[in-house]
């Protein structure tokens, strides 16, 4: 192995005693036994342990061939096209995330209260279920909620409606028989629902994701819900908080890569004032907008809903219309209705949003 | 600091070792930093293979100098400059990515730096025919926005299918992996990677602040540690295998409210060039860009350019005609 010691994940103290031994790269350490490199360097037996078992694992070929093993950006398409994506019952939404919510990715909500941030959610947690056939992933749903915003009831709604919508959908023998299957209460037990009550236990529960998906392969989905609410009060020392974000980041982009999910995360609004304007800004602070992979902004102009994509790595900024139903998350209409619809906002007519609109979204 | 073994030069066996540690002596530079008549008579060892250890470690582990003709010499005939693709940006950047150096690209999240890195990959490995390493540490790799932008250069699927095979992508996600990934390539990977066809001409680190900024401030210790690390482990690539490296960095405001760029001080010195991105006031749906030259040891700082992501080949035009373009291609 080519590693230099200091660049092991090791404890600082003890990588200092063994520089000062002398070692400086991991062969160097690699052929020692622990009561040698206890008398050599000076550390304890328990830690002369640890990094010979560190350095063995290291060795291990799972490990090196993560750091090693370079793809081609061609076998990453085939990947990347094998993945798929999470559909939202919103086809214009859908459209502007190039199919729905990526698998594979971090996609970050942001909205005011009252948006449609925990609808979207829970809508995901309903859509991540469809099966293969209908051109679902058929996978299953965690949530984490940290808000106490999960309503089993309205989740138990957009189940029956998304059954319903599969049923008219049905065309061959295969889909009539997945649809045997697919009923409200199989639905609901495949979502697994965490409640976490402060950021502690949020950052443990992320912690342990790794074991939980080798469990449960066919998860799918990870939401936060949402991920401001326990980082925005009670803390008094924000650089912490920014570094905790961050950590908490790349452990959620590692997880989404290696186990193949898609993790959503919903952010909370705050007010940044600057020359004398005040705008609505994503909470959590600058550098946790790099976090996400995807931002989805969520917004109301009058009556409307907009949602808008704001950072994407291959998919266009836009803007689109969507409503909240008794069904779920879905397409405005286009055109009013001569008969009342069904929806619970309904649009006002004007301004028809099939193309992307330009306008500022303070 | 080389630990002594036996076997590392003729003259040292167990015994001989013995002795040094029973002064306390560990390592080369404990050796050869101590008189030899002294250590003769302390350890019982003969002076003369004394001496003669010290010389073949001397000759050994020293470093040499070269004269400063000769590196001008090697530096002209092994720095390339690789195009980005983009007219404005090459005007910044003086024709270019240098080989040899690392070229640093900050900016607010959407401000266009992983969509930059595509650009400059695809235009490398399609226009160039060169390899490309990608260091992705945030999940913003996407084939599929690769593969349309080389869709829009070329509808060949073959030259297609060959540039994609060029861009070799690595992921990582915390700075241990990302440090084991790079001394990795420098010890093995880049060559096996020249073998192969085609010679290694760029590296891309996105983003480097993703690893490090969790790392740095507060009661930890190590972060400027491995800050150093990482970046005497690009340097050391960029220059024993004249490399073009590009990385990305994330922005913090500072006391006046003004962008700059993250990682602090300490990182401000290792990229020798580096360009501030922002979108333009105003227009904050639009795909127009602004690059601004915040340090470089060829041009004068401050020099502002604007571009469109949407039309990376093309020269900036005026923001009429602009505009125009982004509403034709808004139409579905």
């Amino acid at each position: 192995m080519h590693r230099t010691v200091p660049s092991l994940p090791l404890a600082p103290s003890v990588k200092v005693k063994l520089i000062n031994a002398g070692f400086q790269v991991a062969s160097d350490l690699i052929d020692m036994r622990p009561l040698q490199l206890c008398k050599e360097a000076g550390i304890s037996q328990e830690e002369a342990v640890e990094v010979l078992q560190m350095l063995r694992d290291d060795g291990q070929p799972h490990q090196q061939r993560a750091a090693t093993e370079s793809l081609t950006a061609l076998d990453l398409l085939h990947q990347e096209q094998a993945l798929g994506s999470i559909v939202t019952f919103c086809s214009a939404l859908d459209d502007a995330l190039g199919g729905g919510v990526p698998v594979g990715k971090t996609t970050e909500i942001c909205g005011s209260p009252g948006v449609g941030k925990t609808q979207l959610c829970m809508q995901l947690a309903v859509d991540v279920q469809i099966p293969v056939c209908f051109g679902g992933l058929g996978g299953k749903a965690l949530y984490i909620d940290t808000e106490g915003s999960f309503l089993v009831q309205r989740v138990a709604d957009m189940a029956e409606a998304a059954v319903q919508h599969c049923t008219l959908l049905a065309e061959d023998t295969e889909q009539r028989q997945a649809l045997e299957e697919l009923t409200v209460e199989k639905i609901l037990s495949n979502i697994f629902l965490v409640r976490c009550h402060d950021y502690v236990e949020l950052l443990a529960e992320v912690y342990l994701l790794p074991d939980f998906l080798s469990e449960h392969p066919e998860v799918r989905l990870v939401v936060i819900d949402s991920i401001a609410f326990p980082f925005r009060h009670d803390f008094e020392d924000l650089s912490q908080r920014t570094r905790l974000l961050n950590g908490l980041a790349q452990q959620l982009i590692q997880l989404a890569t290696q186990h193949s999910v898609a993790v959503v995360l919903t952010n909370q609004m705050t007010t940044r004032v600057s020359n004398g304007q005040s705008k609505l800004v994503p909470a959590l602070g600058e550098s946790w907008g790099h976090a996400a992979t995807q931002r989805l902004i969520l917004h109301w102009e009058g009556l409307r809903r907009l949602a808008s994509l704001y950072k994407s790595p291959s998919q266009m900024e836009a803007t689109i219309q969507y409503q909240i139903t008794v069904q779920g998350f879905r397409d405005a209409p286009d055109e009013p209705r001569p008969t009342p619809a069904t929806s619970a906002v309904s649009s006002p007519s004007g301004n028809h949003s099939k193309h992307p609109r330009m306008e500022d979204r303070s | 600091m080389v630990i002594l073994r036996e076997g590392i030069c003729p003259g040292i066996n167990e015994e001989f070792i013995k002795a040094l540690q029973s002064e306390d002596i560990k390592t080369v530079e404990d050796f050869v930093s101590c008189n030899p008549e002294e250590l003769a008579q302390k350890c019982s060892l003969s002076y003369k293979a004394l001496v003669a250890v010290r010389r073949v470690l001397l000759a050994q582990y020293t470093a040499f100098p070269v004269s400063g003709a000769d590196l001008y010499e090697e530096l002209l005939s092994s720095t390339a400059i690789l195009s980005t693709g983009n007219p404005s940006l090459d005007k910044l950047l003086d024709s270019g990515l240098y080989t040899g150096e690392i070229t640093e690209l900050a900016g607010s999240p959407g401000s266009g730096k992983t969509q930059v890195c595509f650009s400059v990959a695809v235009n490398i490995s399609h226009q160039l025919k060169q390899t490309v390493f990608y260091i992705d540490t945030k999940g913003g790799m996407c084939a599929n926005r690769l593969l349309q932008m080389l869709q829009s250069k070329t509808p060949n699927m073959e030259e297609q299918m060959e540039a994609l095979q060029k861009i070799k992508v690595l992921r990582v996600f915390d700075v241990f992996s990302l440090l084991a990934c790079l001394q990795n390539l420098r010890s093995n990977g880049l060559q096996k990677a020249s073998v192969g066809g085609g010679s290694v001409k760029a590296l891309m680190v996105d983003s480097v602040s993703a690893v490090l900024s969790s790392m740095l401030g507060g009661k930890q210790n190590e972060g400027m540690s491995l800050l150093m690390q990482v970046a005497g482990e690009l340097k050391m690539i960029a220059r024993d295998f004249s490399i073009a490296v590009l990385v990305t960095n994330h922005v913090t405001k500072d006391g006046n409210g003004h962008l700059k760029a993250g990682l602090g001080q300490s990182w401000s010195h290792v990229p020798r060039t580096r360009v501030l991105l922002q979108r333009i006031e105003g227009a904050e749906t639009s795909s127009l860009r602004t690059a601004t030259l915040t340090k470089s040891s060829r041009q004068a700082c401050h020099l502002v350019e604007g571009f469109d992501l949407c039309h990376w080949s093309e020269e900036r035009r005026t923001s009429i005609s602009g505009k125009r373009k982004l509403e034709e291609r808004s139409k579905p």
